[in-house]
């Protein structure tokens, strides 16, 4: 993989999420749901930070970041805290003010979403995705902004006749390559990316990573950067939040998390990884994730943790500095990867 | 578009028979502007002439030429054709694709309109306009009568095409660059829908057409004014076919079918070239 790039210098947060819920609410012939996707997230990112969200399927990481970016939509619903950007220091809330948020989309928030191989509109060309999706937000004349995406597409590394082409004569790194292209070419301040990568085989996972990297290293954005591949976050991300069953477990430094895992369940996420002439079986946790709809009490890790006491079935433990970063664990640091 | 042409008449086979035929019944029906009679004129000519070197398709026992008669009455009943069409369209793609994308309340009321109209019979309902509106009736209301009952089918097929489209990714993309619905749905839907109006379109014209010649063979339009489906009604009237006036009838059938088979031709040929995924392939280019 990548070599791990000295981490910038992060200053002050871009990015507060506080006490965020946002659930699924279902009513269907008179039969309420309630899936907690997202329960009582906090969070905040850096100027210049890459923070990887991990955590395994329908662990709720995809609603975790369709609710950062304001990008939701009934069924679920934000049910209590808040999201709050700062853009050139200036104070965004998204769910506070949808109408400042609207203009602020694309401009200073860009989203490459998951399954991105698709976003492109199959009948229509490339260039007329550029000029849909950012023109309106540059500012710029026709001839300017032609100019300057083409400028943009040379330094990613794509011909600029790509912008006649439909999409399906490209390929699946070059449609990837355009995504990121289009979500970087008004030079936001904070990009999201859902699995970007996860398509792709590992050579062109390794150009797009690298290409991600250098964008934001060259604009000096900040990135949410949500994948279930733990290379990948090794490879890119400065610190990892790690997600379980709609709730951040732990949270810390790339490199403190994989060395010192503090939560069982980050231990045995990183215990399973595959490492090169270590030939013993990776061995898995038993059990499932829990459904959402009824999740477990307590720590909602319990019935699957080998560390379980009665504490954890009881009571929900808080998500608490230790160390380097922070853990919802009663046990925390107790933690011996099977 | 010039080169687009060029390229599907030496491609595509069905597209270069399609295209001769309906140029050339639309070049014969456009020759009723230079006629050298009106249309309406009746016993100019000596009556039940068959087809001879003065009158190419013969005379009617009225005293018209059928070819001039023809030519106007193919004009007049692509003009039916192409209006209720038109109007059609504009409905169904409304209808669709609202009702597709915003879901919801829109979606219940415009389909429980739709479905209606899809239970109402459309001849039954016709005869009873025109029986209304008797005084007043004339092509266009008879047009617009037909395009409101011609969108319904044709709405709900492109409502599940933008159903499946709002969940796309480039929808949900374009959703969070801030485009408004009505951007969403005519710069990122209707170029996917598009194949789907054109063939419509096709259909809806030849169901028009269809319409019309019913209409008028039965009488129920304006018998004045030449149209197929009139010319045949007044064949009826004369028992041209007893009396053995065989042109009379027959060259407007011949017509009606060689018209019908041109654009059925193109229908399939031009919906496979507009869908840019399968236009390689499909003109083996």
């Amino acid at each position: 993989m990548l070599d791990l790039v000295k981490t910038p210098v992060a200053t002050d947060d871009v990015l507060k999420v506080e006490g965020l819920k946002a659930y699924y609410q279902m009513n269907y012939f008179g039969v309420r749901r309630e899936v907690r996707a997202v329960d009582d997230v906090t969070l905040t990112i850096k100027r210049n930070e890459i923070y990887g969200i991990a955590g395994e399927s329908s662990s709720g990481k995809s609603s975790l970041i369709k609710t950062i970016a304001g990008a939701i939509t009934p069924p679920l619903r934000v049910v209590e805290g808040s999201v709050k950007f700062d853009f050139g220091g200036e104070t965004l809330d998204v769910y506070g003010e949808p109408q400042r948020m609207k203009g602020a989309r694309w401009q200073n928030l860009s989203y490459i979403m998951q399954g991105s191989m698709n976003v492109l509109n199959p009948v229509r060309k490339v260039k007329h995705a550029f000029h849909d999706f950012a023109f309106r937000h540059m500012g710029l004349s026709e001839r300017e902004f032609r100019a300057k995406v083409e400028q943009h597409l040379k330094r990613i590394g794509l011909d600029p006749r790509v912008l006649e082409s439909f999409p399906h004569q490209l390929s699946g790194g070059m449609r990837q390559r355009l995504t990121i292209a289009l979500a970087t070419v008004c030079e936001p301040d904070f990009i999201i990316a859902d699995e970007p990568t996860t398509a792709l085989d590992v050579l062109v996972q390794q150009d797009v990573l690298a290409l991600i990297k250098d964008i934001q290293q060259r604009m000096g954005a900040s990135i949410i950067f949500v994948t279930h591949d733990m290379t990948v976050h090794a490879a890119i991300s400065d610190r990892i939040g790690i997600v379980y069953a709609g709730r951040l477990v732990e949270e810390g430094p790339t490199l403190d998390v994989f060395q010192r895992p503090q939560h069982p369940y980050t231990a045995h996420l990183i215990a399973s990884l595959p490492r090169l002439g270590d030939k013993t079986r990776r061995s898995a946790l038993p059990g499932k994730p829990p459904n959402l709809a009824d999740p477990p009490s307590g720590c909602r890790f319990h019935p699957r943790c080998p560390l379980a006491i009665d504490k954890c079935k009881s009571g929900n433990p808080p998500l608490e500095n230790r160390l380097s970063g922070r853990v919802a664990c009663w046990r925390a640091g107790e933690v011996v990867a099977a | 578009m010039f080169k687009i042409l060029r390229d599907l008449l030496r491609y595509n086979r069905e597209f270069a028979i399609g295209f001769v035929l309906t140029l050339g019944i639309f070049l014969f029906a456009l020759a009723h502007f230079w006629a050298p009679m009106p249309d309406s004129a009746i016993y100019l000519l000596p009556p039940d002439m068959p087809p001879s070197a003065q009158y190419w398709f013969g005379t009617t026992s009225r005293g018209q030429d059928v070819l001039w008669q023809m030519s106007s009455a193919i004009w007049n009943t692509m003009l039916f054709g192409i209006t209720v069409t038109i109007l059609s369209r504009l409905l169904a793609v409304a209808v669709g694709m609202i009702s597709g994308y915003l879901g919801g309340k829109w979606d219940e009321a415009l389909m429980t309109l739709n479905d209606t109209m899809i239970a109402l019979p459309n001849i039954p309902i016709l005869l009873l306009v025109y029986f209304v509106m008797r005084d007043s009736m004339s092509w266009p209301v008879l047009a617009a009568t037909a395009a409101l009952l011609g969108w319904n089918y044709d709405a709900r097929l492109i409502r599940s095409v933008t159903l499946s489209l709002r969940t796309r990714e480039f929808t949900r993309h374009a959703v969070f660059a801030g485009m408004s619905v009505p951007q969403i749905l005519i710069r990122q839907h209707l170029p996917y829908v598009m194949p789907v109006i054109f063939f419509t379109a096709m259909n809806n014209l030849i169901w028009a057409i269809g319409l019309e010649v019913t209409l008028s063979v039965l009488g129920f339009s304006d018998i004045n004014r030449p149209t197929i489906g009139g010319m045949i009604y007044w064949a009826n009237q004369h028992q041209a076919i007893i009396a053995g006036i065989w042109w009379w009838i027959a060259f407007p059938i011949v017509a009606i079918v060689l018209l019908f088979l041109g654009l059925f031709l193109l229908a399939i040929s031009v919906n496979e070239y507009i869908d840019p995924r399968s236009r390689l392939s499909r003109m083996g280019v």
